[in-house]
């Protein structure tokens, strides 16, 4: 044993641990962006998987149809009562629109907090460990995407923010993921709106804690909440799930509420990302500490 | 041909887990328990133990730093312990006999350990917060049942292969 100690292989391996410690400490670090030969290995690998995603989209869409098909009559049945109130609805939604839009006009309101530019992509690749929830889409800088914006499902949820991007490609990190830096400016509808903020997931139950939320504040289950666009860069009103239940946080001043998300966050296929049209504040004059609200 | 054989057989693997996780249906995710494939580290013990140590760790290096840039944005975790596992397990087989199924457990060893280690280290820098009897529920099992199929299935194409490869390394 005395002979392991004095051997060079143990040099080695403590040179080798201080070089991951430095390593670690270096990406762990908030980075404004990726360094280059990074961006590049990226691009490179999201190159091939672009190749990949195809073939597999076909076959996983194979399958799903004829899941689909087991249950459409089941489906078509409840479709269908439905329909009548859809016509209605929809009636409804377009004449609230339009009177929308004239009184905005007669403010002299030309944007709103509300209104985003999609951007479709294709999810390429997924982080298999699954420590840290990340996926790859087809999507990069030259398409627009910019670091910190809202990623939202196909079926209209909120799923995540843009994590970082490459040329060709950008990463998206999913609400799903444990991130103390990562906090969503929320908002809970109902008679009276409640605003506070999304932080965390808690894995064991799959549900999102809504915290910082005033200590009075009303709130019944199956409460719709939605982005509030205060954070200064996600829009407002993009969905993200409804309440499952409240509670008092540690020292009674606030409560947190638990939230179902709306968006499957597994079997994504297809997202859009979102891109705010009113301007963003600058959020370094905004902001004095480290830790930045979307 | 045959000299870029090899890399793209890694690079499928590589490719492989992300499209591995992203298809499994999602009635299995959401049954809460995690599998998450290790067919990278296994085609590099394997290559450790049956095709060329010295290969075997390059590679690990390799793909190692590619896993940290491309799927955690982390660098160093893989890096160190894709590395660190095929030297280990080539140290352990020298005790023991070389045959398949020795092999096939060693590897599955190699899997626990890895996943054991990227347990803790997420755990220290802090992204997340499972508590270790449910890492072990949630995740550790089930990754290993998992991989276990993956070894029974694929240990003997790739030992053939990588002795194959072994042989033509030596004639050169």
């Amino acid at each position: 044993m005395p002979q392991f100690f004095l051997n060079k292989r143990l040099i080695f391996l403590l040179v080798s641990i201080i070089i991951l410690v430095a390593l670690i400490g270096f990406s762990l670090r908030e980075r404004e962006e990726l360094t280059v030969p990074e961006q590049f290995l990226k691009d490179a690998t999201g190159w091939i998987q672009n190749v990949f995603a195809k073939p597999q989209g076909y076959v996983t869409d194979f399958f799903e149809n004829v899941k689909d098909l087991q249950n459409t009559y089941s489906e078509n049945k409840e479709l269908k009562s439905r329909l009548d109130k859809l016509a209605k609805l929809e009636a409804d939604v377009q004449q609230l629109e339009k009177e929308n839009k004239e009184l905005r006009e007669i403010l002299g309101e030309k944007e709103s907090l509300r209104d985003y530019d999609p951007i479709q992509a294709t999810v390429i690749g997924r982080n298999p460990d699954r420590w840290h929830e990340i996926i790859i889409i087809n999507k990069g800088e030259v398409n627009g995407i910019e670091q910190n914006m809202a990623v939202v499902s196909s079926n209209g949820y909120l799923i995540g923010k843009v994590k970082s991007t490459q040329q060709f490609t950008a990463t998206i990190q999913l609400l799903s993921a444990m991130d103390p830096t990562n906090r969503i400016s929320a908002e809970i509808k109902g008679n009276d709106e409640y605003f506070g903020t999304i932080e965390g997931y808690d894995v064991d139950r799959e549900l999102l804690k809504l915290k910082r939320i005033p200590y009075d504040a009303k709130i019944e289950k199956e409460q719709k909440v939605v982005t509030s666009g205060l954070g200064g860069i996600f829009p407002q009103n993009l969905s993200i799930g409804e309440v499952v239940d409240v509670e008092p946080d540690e020292f009674g001043l606030n409560q947190t509420a638990y939230v179902k998300p709306g968006a499957n966050f597994y079997n994504i296929r297809n997202v859009m990302v979102v891109k705010r049209v009113m301007d963003q504040p600058n959020l370094s004059e905004m902001v004095d500490d480290e830790e930045e609200e979307l | 041909m045959r000299k870029f054989l090899l890399p793209l057989l890694f690079i499928f693997f590589f490719i492989l887990e992300s499209i591995f996780v992203q298809s499994l249906p999602a009635e299995m995710f959401n049954s809460e328990r995690i599998l998450v494939p290790r067919f990278l580290m296994i085609a590099i013990i394997f290559l450790t133990l049956y095709g060329n140590r010295n290969h075997g760790l390059i590679y690990a290096l390799v793909f190692g730093l590619l896993f940290d840039v491309v799927y955690t944005e982390i660098i160093g975790i893989y890096l160190f312990l894709f590395p660190l596992i095929a030297y280990l397990t080539s140290k352990v087989m020298r005790l023991l006999q070389a045959n398949i199924v020795v092999i096939s457990v060693v590897s599955l060893l190699g899997v626990a350990l890895l996943e054991l280690c990227v347990y803790e280290l997420t755990f220290l820098i802090n992204k997340t917060d499972m508590v270790f009897s449910m890492f072990v529920d949630l995740r550790w099992l089930p990754t290993l049942i998992l991989n276990l199929a993956f070894i029974i299935i694929f240990a003997y194409p790739l030992k053939r292969h990588f002795e194959k490869y072994a042989l033509s390394l030596k004639e050169e």
